[in-house]
């Protein structure tokens, strides 16, 4: 069966669909292509994995950051 | 921005598809399996990826089935009046599916105190190697973020844990749109490279533990 799947996601786009900081129109644009894209999926499933460990560590290192600052956590209370 | 990157497996062309999404269309209208089977073969994948991504892994061979069943029913219904438009269709019956799985289980959580029994609020034990392999991620990331300078770790930071945008970000911090980009692209460049490595040396790990094994076997049988 003949498909036109259409443009492939580049890593700049499916980090922005990871971050969820596309349009609806745009998001919607993309879903569609994901239902019938394994290498877009795999893109995004990566993209996923990435922007959910790095949040994860920037987490960590900001409280280890203000833990080793005692003044900014008395000036906070 | 999407890159237009040929795939092996496309035509490109668009006449070419809207006639298939047609014949496809027609045939499960007509109750032929084929045309269910094809359905199938085509979206199960990214059906099962959508599903699992908003909804996690929990029940999800059945809602795929779910899924597949309210589309078959409502194509023979006649409810997709332009087959061309199947793949946005398909598309929007499944985010249906998960809003309305969002919207049972948020009423479940909210009678939780008087109902009995709740089965959307099954035991969700959380996978654990899945949970492996987020914290080994987690730990390259800590590795890439305190490798880097302290100024390129505060772009990141504010970036994916703050969400502040890149054009705040370059504002506040005196940077380049390209100095901005490059900071990222390094830092997502070394993760993926210790990801190789962690990837290379478990193979490596396995591979002689099975040449150890196997080195080793017939020297037990004697």
């Amino acid at each position: 069966m003949a498909i036109s799947l259409g443009p492939h996601l580049d890593a700049e786009t499916a980090e922005k669909y990871s971050l969820e900081q596309l349009s609806a129109r745009k998001a919607a644009e993309i879903e569609g292509h994901l239902l019938i894209c394994g290498p877009c999926r795999e893109a995004v499933a990566a993209s996923d994995a990435y922007v959910a460990a790095m949040r994860e560590a920037a987490a960590n290192i900001r409280k280890t950051e203000q833990n080793a600052m005692p003044h900014r956590r008395v000036a906070t209370r | 921005m999407m890159s237009s990157a040929p795939d092996p497996k496309s035509s490109g062309n668009s006449a070419d598809t809207t006639q298939s999404w047609a014949g496809m269309v027609q045939r499960i209208q007509a109750n032929d399996p084929s045309g269910m089977e094809e359905l199938y073969g085509i979206f199960t994948t990214g059906i099962r990826f959508y599903l699992c991504r908003q909804l996690g892994p929990q029940d999800l061979d059945d809602k795929v089935h779910d899924a597949f069943l309210t589309i078959a029913q409502s194509i023979r219904r006649g409810d997709l009046r332009e087959p061309e438009r199947l793949m946005g269709y398909v598309r929007t019956v499944v985010r249906r599916q998960v809003a309305g799985y969002i919207g049972t289980a948020v009423e479940a959580r909210r009678n939780f105190v008087d109902a009995d029994h709740t089965p959307i609020l099954r035991d969700r034990k959380p996978d654990p190697e899945r949970t492996a392999i987020e914290e080994q991620n987690t730990a390259l990331a800590m590795r890439v973020l305190n490798t880097l300078p302290r100024r390129d770790r505060e772009v990141l930071v504010r970036f994916y844990l703050q969400e502040q945008s890149p054009g705040q970000i370059c504002r506040d911090m005196r940077l380049t749109a390209t100095q901005f980009r490059l900071t990222k692209s390094r830092a997502k460049a070394r993760f993926t490279e210790l990801g190789q490595a962690r990837f290379a040396r478990r193979i490596g790990f396995t591979a002689s533990m099975e040449a150890r094994r196997r080195g080793s076997a017939p020297a037990q049988a004697s």
